[in-house]
């Protein structure tokens, strides 16, 4: 049935391309009609907007890998680039861990890339932190080459505008090309009637019905920290607001923890999610990505995850062979009862140029560059990601989550940032281990606040 | 030709010697230089640097004299790391020499006792890092999908056990590390088994020992400096213990939980970490710690196990 499904909406899709000719708009119903892979490389190369006047190149360490779309698209870019200035670009794709293992050793000598990439939060603990970077602000009145359009008029002020975004000096060191959201993801095959939960006890009767129905609710890879830490930290955060939770950490006393009541009023979901047993049998006793297989394999109902769980899990089902897949659909946790902010959690995940950079201007004149609509669409059409314009197409995977981020809610990115205090340690040794008691049953609601602000005094008394 | 010294005559043993003398530099310097610069100068920078804030990337080393080492007191990541590391050393050594001695008593009169020397040896030519993978696959609890470990136990009638849960994971490392460092003091024992005259086991024979006496008043007595220098070798190496304990207890992209880390983890989190910057200062003091704990331990095992050598 499904493969019948799935050929029919190929043949549909292919019939709207060829009735675009590929100038999808997005959104909506269009968002099928997205021009596939092949197009977007064998697309000529658009102009560039604001050309370097030095020439010559510059180097780019990238945290992907050449194969991964992410890669192929930023190949495609690279190589529009150099086509239309001259400029060559000297690449070397180190992957995700470039920012510890290769750019901050670098950083002691004069080799250095002069442009990179990662998320916003680990740029700036990693290479902000030390003074490894310079202000990318100009290049937010660069030309990306449609018309007079400058990087400021295509990018939202949500998407570079927020502290976790700004170095020592307050101004901006990095301009972001793709945006990473997070959400409950289902599939819609398995879960037919659903409708979204509008209060934590909606929430859970969803939970409910998916055991009445012999799956277990939710799935976990509970071997990572930080996947562990989304639960509470995204219920917190709609009580507390952006930026509440960072504020409750550094407070040095740590008594931030229970003053407020709601810190521990958060917590209970957690408790009532890991006591009521909705956490799939063995979440707690397998290896990353084992848990959230088993969620593509339909023995879980939903799991909370960023946006790469549709590229992971298609990745595992393509791997496993079979006609299986799933129609991915999303939801953000409901507003919890008495909480008075709306808050949505981006990654925001762009370029920035080092501080000994030999070729800025080359890099930064590439940065706009790779802003320019048919350029930048290529992290929906290849990557099947967000891309930082909201203009531009659409995965329909996506598509909720981007309207959460498109909303006014309030912005923060994930966790709050909390994973970046003290060099990552302040989660490593205070948040960590007591979240995972938490969702372990082992702490009550009441205890867990009460632990955090014991071990966060003691904690910043050696660290502060 | 004609200056070559007469045939049958030895050469004056001053030439020779004032031979010897000139090659002494030119030998000895390279050799001094290399292991100077590529040893001693990184040592003596670990504790210079370990004197100092210096996240080693960019930035000026501060000094600030101890505050590194009273950070790392306070710190539970580091006084779990330094608890684990004591914990394999003793109890993984005391079960890998346990299993090793064990079969030292079997294999010596076991037919194909090579053949199985030969196998309990595979382990140690594998990555422990592949290793860490393999006992992730094989111990993993999962419901009507079991790992080979669950999947044995279960056939058998008996519940499965979250084996990679954060409670359980020191004690499953240990067991993975016994089983695969204990061919490599196997074969160490045994060549040292070897050495030792058949005839004192046919003596033994004769006067109705067991496998157990012959242990312990043959084997043991006989193989003693090689059980000390066995036990050095395997203190040196455990407090190194890091590719398995950072695969097999966590996800392997990031750092596991700190409550199952080593040093040696710690050490890497602290340089390579997952999040922030490195903090290369306090790296560093962990790793001066590391050193003096090997230093500490194999001096106190030296002692405790000098012995008049028996010759035989």
């Amino acid at each position: 049935m499904r493969s019948t499904r799935l050929t029919a909406l190929a043949a549909v899709s292919a019939l709207l391309l060829a009735a675009c000719g590929g100038g999808a708009s997005g959104g909506g119903e269009d968002a099928l009609a997205l021009p596939g892979k092949d197009e977007y490389l064998a697309a000529p190369c658009p102009e560039v907007g604001t050309k370097p006047t030095t020439g010559g190149e510059f180097t780019y360490w990238s945290m992907w890998t050449k194969d991964e779309p992410q890669g192929q698209v930023l190949t495609k870019a690279m190589n529009c680039f150099t086509e239309k200035t001259g400029v060559k670009v000297d690449v070397q794709w180190l992957g995700r861990k470039l920012l510890t293992q290769n750019l901050a050793p670098a950083l002691n000598t004069d080799d250095v890339p002069d442009l990179f990439d990662q998320d916003v939060s680990q740029v700036k603990a990693a290479i902000v932190a030390p003074g490894g970077t310079q202000t990318v602000e100009d290049v937010l009145d660069y030309k990306i080459g449609e018309g007079d359009k400058t990087v400021r008029d295509v990018l939202p002020r949500s998407v570079w505008d927020f502290p976790a975004n700004k170095d020592a000096d307050g101004k901006i060191f990095e301009i972001p090309y793709e945006r990473i959201g997070n959400a409950w993801w289902f599939n819609k095959d398995l879960i037919t009637d659903f409708t979204a939960p509008q209060s934590i006890d909606e929430l859970f009767g969803l939970f409910d019905k998916a055991k009445e129905n012999g799956m277990a609710a939710v799935s976990q890879d509970g071997d990572i920290d930080f996947y562990n830490a989304y639960f509470y930290t995204q219920i917190a955060e709609r009580y507390v607001g952006a930026g509440g939770l960072e504020k409750a950490a550094l407070d040095k006393t740590g008594q931030a923890w229970v003053a407020d009541p709601n810190l521990a009023k958060a917590a209970e979901p957690v408790e009532r999610l890991a006591k009521g047993g909705y956490l799939i049998d063995g979440w707690d006793a397998a290896k990353f990505p084992q848990v959230q297989q088993r969620w593509a394999d339909g023995e879980a109902a939903y799991v909370f995850l960023g946006g790469w769980a549709p590229s992971e899990t298609r990745e595992y089902l393509a791997k496993q062979g079979g006609d299986k897949g799933i129609t991915y659909a999303t939801f953000q946790f409901p507003q919890p009862e008495g909480a008075t902010h709306r808050v949505v959690e981006q990654l925001p995940l762009g370029f920035a140029v080092t501080k000994k950079a030999k070729n800025p201007e080359a890099a930064k004149a590439f940065i706009a560059y790779m802003m320019n609509k048919d350029i930048l669409s290529g992290i929906a059409t290849v990557a099947d990601n967000l891309t930082s314009r909201p203009d531009l197409p659409t995965p329909e995977s996506m598509t909720d989550i981007k309207a959460a981020l498109d909303s006014d809610a309030e912005k923060t990115i994930f966790m709050d940032g909390l994973d970046a205090l003290s060099g990552g340690k302040w989660v490593e040794s205070v948040f960590y281990p007591l979240n995972n008691d938490l969702l372990k049953g082992k702490l009550t609601a009441q205890e867990f606040v009460r632990q955090l602000a014991a071990k966060q005094a003691e904690f910043w008394k050696t660290n502060g | 030709m004609s200056t070559a010294t007469a045939p049958g005559r030895p050469p004056a043993p001053g030439a020779h010697l004032a031979r010897k003398k000139r090659l002494f530099f030119p030998f000895f310097l390279p050799a001094v230089a290399l292991y100077v610069l590529f040893l001693l100068v990184p040592t003596v920078a670990t504790v210079v640097l370990g004197f100092t804030d210096w996240s080693g990337a960019g930035d000026t080393p501060e000094f600030t004299g101890l505050a590194n080492y009273s950070e790392l007191i306070a710190s539970d990541a580091f006084r779990y790391s330094f608890l684990n590391t004591l914990l394999y050393i003793v109890v993984g050594g005391v079960g890998t020499f346990l299993l090793a001695f064990l079969f030292t008593m079997v294999l010596r009169e076991m037919r194909g006792g090579k053949v199985v020397r030969a196998i309990l040896f595979f382990p140690n030519i594998v990555a422990p890092i592949a290793l860490g993978m393999f006992f992730g696959i094989i111990l993993v609890y999962r419901p009507n999908r079991q790992g080979l470990a669950n999947y044995l136990l279960e056939s058998v009638g008996i519940d499965a056990v979250k084996f990679l849960a954060p409670e359980n994971i020191t004690w499953v490392v240990t067991g993975c590390l016994i089983w695969a460092s204990s061919g490599f003091y196997i074969t160490i024992l045994m060549a040292a088994v070897d050495r030792i005259p058949p005839y004192l086991y046919e003596d033994s024979d004769i006067a109705g020992a067991t496998p157990w006496q012959k242990f312990r008043h043959v084997t043991l007595p006989l193989t003693w400096d090689v059980v000390g220098v066995a036990g050095v070798l395997w203190t040196i190496s455990a407090v190194k213990i890091f590719e398995l304990v950072f695969v097999l207890a966590g996800p392997g992209t990031y750092s596991p939980p700190i409550r199952s880390w080593t040093l040696g983890v710690f050490v890497f989190d602290r340089s390579f970490g997952d999040q922030g910057a490195p903090a290369y200062g306090t790296a560093c003091a962990a790793a001066v710690v590391m050193i003096l704990l090997v230093s500490v331990l194999v001096v106190a095992l030296r002692r405790l196990m000098r012995r008049d050598v028996i010759q035989y």
